[in-house]
């Protein structure tokens, strides 16, 4: 059972489209993926929280750990401007479209209407969060995954009674279980936010000729150091001295 | 020649262990564009050295450069601190040249200056990295400091557990608010400043000799 709906805990068999047209049980359309292996837990609240970033509240107000978390996440909201697009991963086991993002933009939070931790308690930001998640959910289950063309029957029928869904796998197993079920699936779209996702991690994105964005966590981050900016998008950098052995005295 | 060789060494090491007690801490002025950093730099490497650091300007990242003044020392009650000040270039997450046109610059010099003020937004991060003991944060009291940039850098800093001094200033221009930046920051003292005009200087060094002494 590797999607759990977050509302009320209902779980789905893999390649299940009862999910498609919302949870049966409360109508969540919210779902956790769970690869197999991997136990299911007994409460979906406990899901998310075990996911957050370091920033988790348990020290509200101890830590520079925490603040530079937030900066972080706050630096990767802000250059990110499609937290729900999927990772690159080749592991077929991992995450699918739609789950991935659910689950990552539990990691990253979409929201970048909060300009200073320092007032926003953390409750508030997990609310908010959560909202957020909702409607990025909801916006990935609509756009990047189930394409109404695909679907039109197995929504109607989803629609129109909840008690019978559990059949309807069997009824109809192909079309509404591959779009969910194959994420190897190469469509041009998910080539092109894969990219836009490994341009966002950049240090420095070129937008065009003299326009620039900046990750600042990442350039703070990388021992290597870039010097100069091509044209072509390419850096020069330095190399820490480390990486090339001992050169004395030069320092 | 191996004699000469190790009695240059034995010399260096003597001379290096004679000040290694005083060696300058190098003090990095950081912030983000157009709040004052070079014209804060100047003003301290003129009081106590005499010469500038760098060319202040009103358009922003006019400071593309990391630029050090060594040594310069600072007096205070009767004691003495050597500091090196480190004027960054202004920190951002977006340089476009398109602010530049806006101050009479011509397309191809402001994508250079774009350009090169990107590289110095990258060199100033890996000095902050890398090279310095201590922080001058400075902010434009006139402006809003609940940002992104000075909440990120405020808190990287903190995670390196250098110290670091909140200079809030342009006190002079009517709409500025210390106790804004203040609020922003409670768990750094800040202290009131017009680089531009010297106001509060004493405090100033007051707190530079007290932080990086």
């Amino acid at each position: 059972m590797p999607h759990q709906c977050t509302g009320c805990g209902h779980t789905f068999a893999d390649g299940s489209k009862e999910m498609l047209s919302g949870c049966p049980e409360c109508g969540g359309n919210k779902f956790q993926f769970h690869p197999e292996g991997e136990p299911v837990p007994e409460n979906p609240e406990e899901t998310p929280s075990t996911e957050e970033p370091p920033e988790s509240p348990e020290t509200p107000d101890s830590s520079v750990a925490e603040t530079v978390g937030r900066a972080t996440t706050k630096v990767r909201d802000f250059v990110s401007t499609r937290p729900d697009a999927p990772k690159d991963s080749p592991d077929p086991n991992a995450e699918w479209p739609s789950e991935t993002g659910a689950s990552s933009s539990e990691t990253e939070n979409p929201s970048t209407a909060e300009s200073d931790g320092e007032i926003i308690d953390a409750d508030a930001r997990r609310k908010q969060r959560e909202a957020d998640d909702e409607d990025h959910a909801q916006a990935s289950a609509r756009s990047d995954v189930v394409s109404s063309n695909e679907l039109p029957e197995s929504e109607r029928a989803g629609d129109s009674d909840d008690g019978d869904v559990g059949g309807l796998a069997d009824v109809e197993p192909e079309s509404g279980g591959r779009v969910v079920s194959e994420p190897s699936d190469e469509d041009p779209d998910l080539t092109e936010l894969r990219e836009q996702l490994n341009d966002q991690f950049e240090s420095i994105k070129i937008v065009e000729p003299g326009q620039y964005e900046l990750n600042l966590m990442e350039l703070y981050d990388r021992e290597e150091y870039i010097i100069a900016l091509q044209e072509n998008g390419r850096y020069v950098i330095q190399v820490p001295e480390q990486w090339m052995g001992d050169e004395p005295g030069d320092r | 020649m191996g004699l000469l060789t190790e009695l240059k060494s034995s010399i260096s090491r003597a001379t290096s262990s004679l000040f290694a007690g005083s060696e300058p801490k190098r003090i990095g002025i950081y912030g983000p564009p157009n709040a004052g950093k070079t014209t804060l730099a100047n003003r301290i490497a003129r009081d106590w050295t005499g010469d500038a650091i760098g060319p202040e300007s009103h358009v922003p990242h006019e400071t593309r450069r990391a630029r050090r003044k060594e040594n310069v020392e600072i007096k205070r009650n009767g004691k003495s601190v050597t500091i090196d000040v480190v004027d960054t270039p202004g920190v951002t997450t977006k340089v476009d040249y398109k602010e530049f046109l806006e101050h009479d610059i011509e397309k191809d010099d402001a994508v250079r200056r774009s350009r090169e003020a990107t590289e110095g937004v990258a060199e100033a991060m890996h000095w902050l990295r890398e090279d310095v003991d201590g922080v001058i944060y400075v902010l434009d009291a006139t402006e809003d400091p609940f940002t992104q940039v000075n909440t990120m850098l405020i808190g990287i800093i903190e995670s390196q557990d250098l110290p670091v001094l909140i200079f809030a200033n342009k006190i002079d221009l009517e709409e500025a608010s210390v106790q804004r930046i203040s609020n922003a920051f409670p768990q750094h003292e800040t202290v009131p400043l017009s680089a531009l005009e010297g106001d509060n200087m004493d405090e100033v060094y007051d707190k530079i000799a007290e932080y990086f002494g």
